[in-house]
């Protein structure tokens, strides 16, 4: 072939030099939608809220809210707001739930241990988060 | 007794041939451990991608569908998520390189190269695997964050095996032409 650019004893041709380009491009456009877009497939629909031994209750993300919470060491405060979710208070002595910032997407956790509440957010995709096989 | 006799011809061995070679490197490339989940050299896709360049994808389909049943069954991962994920990495690569062979019927002579081949089968390779995986495995938004990181490993792994195939056409073309005369 005429039109051969040769390196290190391999050849590209013209068809070759394109794919790669194209390749790069794809990597880079991958890179940033993925990492860099607010990428998420599917949005978060509803808070799942669990208190010890109780069956989990849902509570709908349109309506902003505070909920109320007894838990087996005292109160803790859960707030609703434009689609996400957060502790803003709880009576245990780390407050690792407050910190832990807003929910967001479908899937995000947290809990608050010594209270025994946990709170998770649905979305209107995944019923189930993995599945686990034999290598 | 009656005997059985099974009428071969010359493809047969070939494909038979290949088939051993890509178990053979597959199975030698499972046994080293990977740094991550999901990345692997893929050298097995040499020698498909090898079939396909000098003998068309008939030869690399029947290749490649042998490498992945002979080979799962010796590791024992027959009908496992691995075997699925491995029959469609093969299945869509293929795909994309017929696709890719495609425009280029009537001006063979135009048509990519080993490594432009290499690089398409790579890409096409890692996302049927981590569709599938996503799909039927590990339905979660988070897993799509590895897409970038899979995708580079498969550019930069195409590049290498696809300058080992043109390595392979070159020296087998040339022993062939050696043996013609």
């Amino acid at each position: 072939m005429k039109s051969t650019l040769t390196f290190a004893k391999t050849s590209l041709n013209a068809a070759d030099i394109i794919i790669l380009f194209l390749a790069c491009a794809l990597t880079a456009w991958i890179y940033i939608t993925f990492w860099f877009g607010n990428h998420t497939s599917g949005s978060a629909e509803t808070l799942v809220l669990q208190v010890a031994q109780q069956p989990p209750e849902e509570y709908s993300l349109q309506d902003d809210r505070i909920i109320d919470i007894n838990g087996p060491i005292g109160h803790s405060l859960i707030e609703i707001k434009q689609g996400k979710a957060r502790f803003i208070h709880s009576a245990c002595r780390n407050q690792f739930c407050v910190f832990h910032g807003w929910l967001t997407t479908p899937g995000d956790t947290t809990a608050c241990l010594p209270n025994r509440i946990s709170i998770t957010l649905k979305g209107n995709l995944s019923e189930y988060d993995a599945l686990a096989g034999g290598q | 007794m009656k005997q059985l006799h099974f009428k071969t011809n010359h493809d047969d061995h070939l494909i038979a041939l290949l088939a051993a070679l890509a178990v053979t490197i597959h199975i030698i490339e499972s046994a080293f451990p990977s740094p991550l989940p999901g990345i692997k050299p893929g050298l097995a896709n040499v020698i498909t991608l090898f079939a396909f360049i000098q003998y068309g994808w008939k030869t690399a389909l029947q290749v490649s569908l042998l490498r992945v049943v002979i080979s799962s069954l010796l590791l024992g991962t027959f009908l496992s998520p691995t075997f699925l994920l491995s029959l469609s990495g093969a299945l869509l690569s293929l795909l994309a390189l017929v696709l890719t062979q495609l425009p280029f019927r009537r001006h063979p002579q135009h048509q990519p190269g080993a490594i432009g081949y290499a690089i398409i089968a790579a890409i096409s390779h890692m996302s049927g695997q981590f569709l599938v995986a996503w799909y039927f495995f590990i339905p979660h938004p988070g897993l799509f964050k590895l897409l970038p990181i899979f995708i580079t490993f498969a550019v930069l792994l195409g590049i290498v095996s696809g300058i080992i195939t043109q390595f392979l056409v070159k020296s087998i073309t040339q022993n062939l032409q050696l043996s013609d005369k």
